[in-house]
């Protein structure tokens, strides 16, 4: 970037080596940039073009040449053409001729140029007819924009003339032209203004004109006459200001050895900010030579003197006072050197309205500027606080300085380059700082989003547990778990104390178990107390929560409780338990306990529903369950409205137990009312294996069972067990 | 702007310059009378070298007031008639507790006696008063001075405010009595006095100063006054 910017390209890039046509070939210097075929297409058309007309061929070939893609190293490295196509340019013209070259230039400039081409001759032709002062333009406009009447206005026009011509009259004067004197063209001048300011507040014309209109039209009146004097007034042959000039500037050239020190201000020389500040001082400062009248000179030295009152309030946080201006105003000339510095002083100091440099912020700063090149020319060692001597030497060169704000300038080349490179690394570090956050708020998600990934295979895995049963146990197995199960009660009431499920499970296993045993032993069961009765009743209540909840069955159990049904499980419907269960069905309890055991979660359920069929062993700890079902609530809560259920709807129930206690499959077909789903229980002794179509299928069937099932409870059973199915399916 | 203004409007425009040595409040008593705050970290005004206000006397006269602050070191002493040419009134401020301010005063008012003799408002401020009990330089002393000479003598504080507006009215009320003193002596006298400052800058810009001899400006100006007026109008 920095290398590119300033110094001039050494290298040639390939581009610059191709034809300039853009054919791709490989250009020849020799060929103008060209290839040879190019070149001598070229070379024809010129021929062609010679012929058909002959004038002004020069002016063809040195634009019609660069004219053409011309990129920016292009100009750089041949410097001369450019300033060639600029001396063609300035070349006076007339309108015609350039509009003639154009016709020619159309034929071979691209047509992208030729439309700007077009337009520069439109620009440029009326500037030829044309030719205005711009500063006269710029007055006229000024003018009409004063507000003052037209009278007015041409009294202003008449005074400016009539100065005007006083002062060249002067200039030009043959008689006094060896005795004349600054001081009486000087007065000349403040007389015009004072006579320009009469008329002003007392001629009737301006009568209605307001006090700034007035005051602008004085310095209208000014402006005028000495910018377009100034060739004469600045700086006249007949005075000693160039050799004052050329003085004053040897003199702080001697003297730049002096420091902020020396002068006892308080700009930091060496602080980046106020060397600018310093250096906007400086502009302004030099910039008055600039501009031709004093108004604009004195603005132009206000402007300096802001900037370095910017500066000194931060150098001293306060407002500054003379006490701190002056001492950097004349650091500031010193490092400055402003050119013509007498002339213009004198200038502004001769013909300027008086008033001006009396009075007002301008006035005061030049002043100042003024004392500070007095000052700057009267200064001796002691007005600097060192020894004559040390004066001396410094002035002479003798001995060696350094001061902070030279070698500040000397290092500014490499400070610049530092500077330009540290904003470089700035950027970079402020680059680097977005990719590493970015980096770690990536990063971050990825983690968030594993583990997210991670909750939420978790809480499916919760839900729905992936768990591949043993279609078929091994039947030794089942039978050495049955007798396990058998020998010891004390395995069942381990595996309840592991789980709601598995002490519904168990639970309703041992219901199963108790009507199972009812089953076996018909009479005695029902010849037991009440609150045997009772105890079964819910423990069916049970059986159905859970058969629900296992097979997440579906909201058709509308069906009014069907007592008789009671015992008509629909759980033979489900597929592979079925099949499993059926298979073993009057013999084992312990497959039961062992799917339990393995298989916990909602799906195990199911497997619980097959203990439904089994009729085998004799665990009637019916007492065991109720204690267990207690800590789960709200089925023991289902518990307490299904045992008062349970006794009021006593009689019907106990018919219904008689009934189902034979056999399951036997309810159904010996209850009075057929199920309302009306279709199909299937008998268990025939389970369709058919019908298994995996675990997500399972709940097809279950249509048709529910209707059986929750028949057996009331309504209020029915609800309670599909809030209760919400339950299960949630855990 | 113009003279003729000056003379017809009603507001009269005056240049008044400020010297004293360095800290001797110069830039706090300007800016307490401007702003009325004493602590200069508070202040929004850029700078408190040159400060323009529009001062209404009691007795409904009005004027604006140019205030030119002077740099106070002693190495700057000599471009002092750079400034306080064309001026109107000097307020000339002194350490009540620093007797070389003081005698800075002194030289001050020589020099402006000499440059300007009557043409010039003076008043002797010694500030500070608020630290009475490191006093150097006696009251009575310094009134007495001030008589001699010709000029008013006021004692203020920029720190508690005392006798700030006062100073800066009385120099006003001066310097309007002695503009009107002089237009009823000498009717072109406002225009000779821009004359005289005109021409005076004229001989310090073109010439390196020379203040060792300021008799020979004093000799300069009076001339070019004369001269002026009598082709001013």
């Amino acid at each position: 970037m920095y290398s590119t910017g300033r110094a001039p390209q050494l290298r040639i890039g390939t581009q610059d080596l191709k034809c300039k046509r853009g054919c791709g070939f490989y250009g020849n210097a020799q060929f103008d940039g060209l290839c040879s075929k190019c070149f001598r297409e070229r070379n024809d058309e010129r021929k062609r073009q010679k012929a058909s007309a002959s004038s002004s061929s020069l002016v063809l070939t040195s634009t019609g040449g660069t004219m053409e893609r011309i990129s920016p190293q292009n100009l750089l490295g041949r410097p001369h053409q450019k300033n060639k196509q600029e001396r063609d340019k300035q070349q006076p013209q007339g309108s015609s001729d350039v509009a003639q070259t154009l016709q020619k230039k159309k034929s071979i400039v691209p047509t992208v140029l030729q439309k700007t081409l077009q337009v520069g001759a439109q620009k440029l032709t009326p500037q030829k007819h044309y030719v205005p002062d711009p500063t006269e333009n710029q007055f006229m406009l000024q003018l009409r924009q004063l507000g003052i009447p037209d009278d007015g206005k041409r009294k202003l026009k008449k005074e400016i003339q009539r100065l005007d011509l006083e002062i060249k009259r002067y200039m030009n004067s043959t008689a006094n032209s060896n005795n004349k004197n600054i001081d009486e063209l000087s007065e000349m001048v403040q007389n015009a203004y004072t006579r320009f300011a009469d008329l002003v507040h007392s001629d009737p014309s301006f009568q209605i004109v307001s006090n700034e209109d007035r005051d602008s039209a004085i310095d209208f009146f000014e402006k005028v006459v000495m910018t377009q004097n100034h060739k004469f007034l600045f700086s006249p042959y007949f005075t000693a200001d160039e050799e004052n000039d050329a003085k004053v500037q040897k003199r702080i050239r001697q003297l730049s050895w002096i420091t902020a020190k020396h002068l006892d201000c308080s700009i930091d020389e060496v602080n980046a900010e106020s060397r600018d500040l310093v250096y906007n001082a400086i502009s302004e400062l030099v910039g008055i030579d600039s501009y031709y009248s004093p108004q604009e000179k004195l603005e132009c030295t206000v402007r300096c003197c802001r900037h370095i009152f910017e500066l000194l309030k931060r150098a001293t946080g306060g407002p500054a006072s003379a006490d701190d201006f002056l001492p950097a105003l004349i650091f500031v000339v010193l490092k400055a050197n402003p050119v013509r510095l007498h002339s213009n002083l004198n200038f502004v100091t001769r013909f300027t309205n008086a008033a001006r440099v009396m009075s007002g912020e301008g006035g005061y700063y030049f002043t100042n500027l003024c004392s500070a090149i007095a000052f700057i020319e009267n200064l001796n060692g002691e007005s600097l606080n060192i020894s004559c001597e040390e004066f001396d030497a410094l002035m002479s060169g003798e001995k060696p300085y350094s001061t902070p704000w030279e070698s500040a300038l000397l290092a500014c080349e490499s400070l610049h380059l530092i500077s330009e490179n540290m904003k470089r690394m700035e950027l970079l570090k402020k680059r680097n700082m977005v990719i590493t956050t970015g980096i770690s708020e990536f990063e971050r998600e990825l983690i968030e989003f594993q583990s997210e990934v991670t909750r939420k295979v978790d809480t499916v895995y919760a839900k729905a547990p992936l768990t591949l049963l043993p279609i078929k146990t091994p039947a030794f197995l089942i039978s050495q778990a049955r007798a396990q199960l058998n020998h010891s009660s004390d395995d069942a009431a381990a595996l309840i104390s592991s789980g709601h499920y598995q002490s519904n499970l168990l639970n309703a296993i041992d219901v199963k178990d108790v009507s199972c045993t009812d089953k076996a032993k018909s009479q005695p069961t029902l010849l037991a107390p009440d609150e045997r009765y009772a105890d079964a009743a819910h423990t069916l209540a049970l059986k159905d929560v859970s058969i629900s909840s296992a097979g997440h069955l579906s909201p058709l159990h509308t069906t009014l409780p069907q007592p008789d049904q009671l015992f008509a499980s629909p759980i033979f419907n489900y597929g592979p338990f079925d099949a499993v269960s059926l298979l073993e069905e009057s013999s084992d309890n312990t497959d039961v306990l062992m799917l339990g055991t393995e298989f916990q979660g909602g799906l195990t359920n199911i497997n619980y529903d097959f203990d439904l069929s089994d009729k085998s062993g004799e665990n009637s700890v019916a007492d065991d369950s109720n204690v267990n079902l207690d800590e789960f609530d709200p089925l023991a809560q289902q518990q307490e409205q299904l045992r008062t259920l349970k006794v009021e709807a006593q009689s019907a129930m106990t018919s219904g137990i008689l009934d189902s206690t034979t056999d399951s499959s036997a309810s159904l077909i010996d209850s009075d009312l057929p199920p309302p789903t009306g279709i199909l229980l299937p008998s268990p002794l025939k389970p369709e294996v058919s019908n298994y179509r995996g675990f997500s299928n399972f709940d097809i069937p279950s249509i048709s069972c529910n209707t059986g099932d929750f028949s057996s409870l009331g309504q209020d059973v029915n609800e309670s067990t599909s809030s209760d199915v919400g339950v299960v399916a949630k855990k | 702007m113009s003279s003729r203004r000056l003379r017809e409007g009603p507001i009269l425009n005056f240049k008044a310059v400020l010297m004293g040595e360095g800290c001797v409040g110069k830039t706090s008593l300007v800016l307490r009378y401007m702003e009325d705050k004493f602590n200069a970290q508070h202040l929004s005004t850029l700078q408190a070298a040159f400060v323009t206000k529009k001062v209404t006397l009691p007795d409904e006269r009005r004027a604006q007031l140019n205030i030119w602050d002077t740099a106070g070191q002693e190495r700057y002493h000599a471009l002092g008639p750079i400034y306080y040419r064309g001026s109107d009134g000097a307020l000339l401020v002194y350490d009540i507790t620093d007797h070389d301010s003081f005698l800075k005063v002194k030289s001050w008012v020589r020099e402006l006696k000499q440059m300007r003799g009557s043409e010039i408002v003076l008043i002797i401020v010694g500030n500070k008063t608020d630290l009475e009990e490191q006093r150097a330089v006696v009251y009575d002393t310094a009134t007495q001075y001030a008589r001699t000479v010709g000029a008013q003598y006021m004692e203020t504080s920029a720190k508690d405010n005392e006798g700030v507006s006062e100073v800066f009215e009385l120099l006003t009320q001066l310097m309007i009595e002695h503009h009107h003193g002089k237009q009823e002596d000498e009717p072109n006298s406002l225009r000779l006095q821009s004359g005289v400052t005109t021409s005076s800058a004229r001989a310090l810009v073109v010439g390196p100063l020379d203040d060792a001899d300021p008799a020979t400006m004093l000799d300069r100006g009076p001339a070019a006054s004369a001269h002026r007026s009598c082709c001013g109008i």
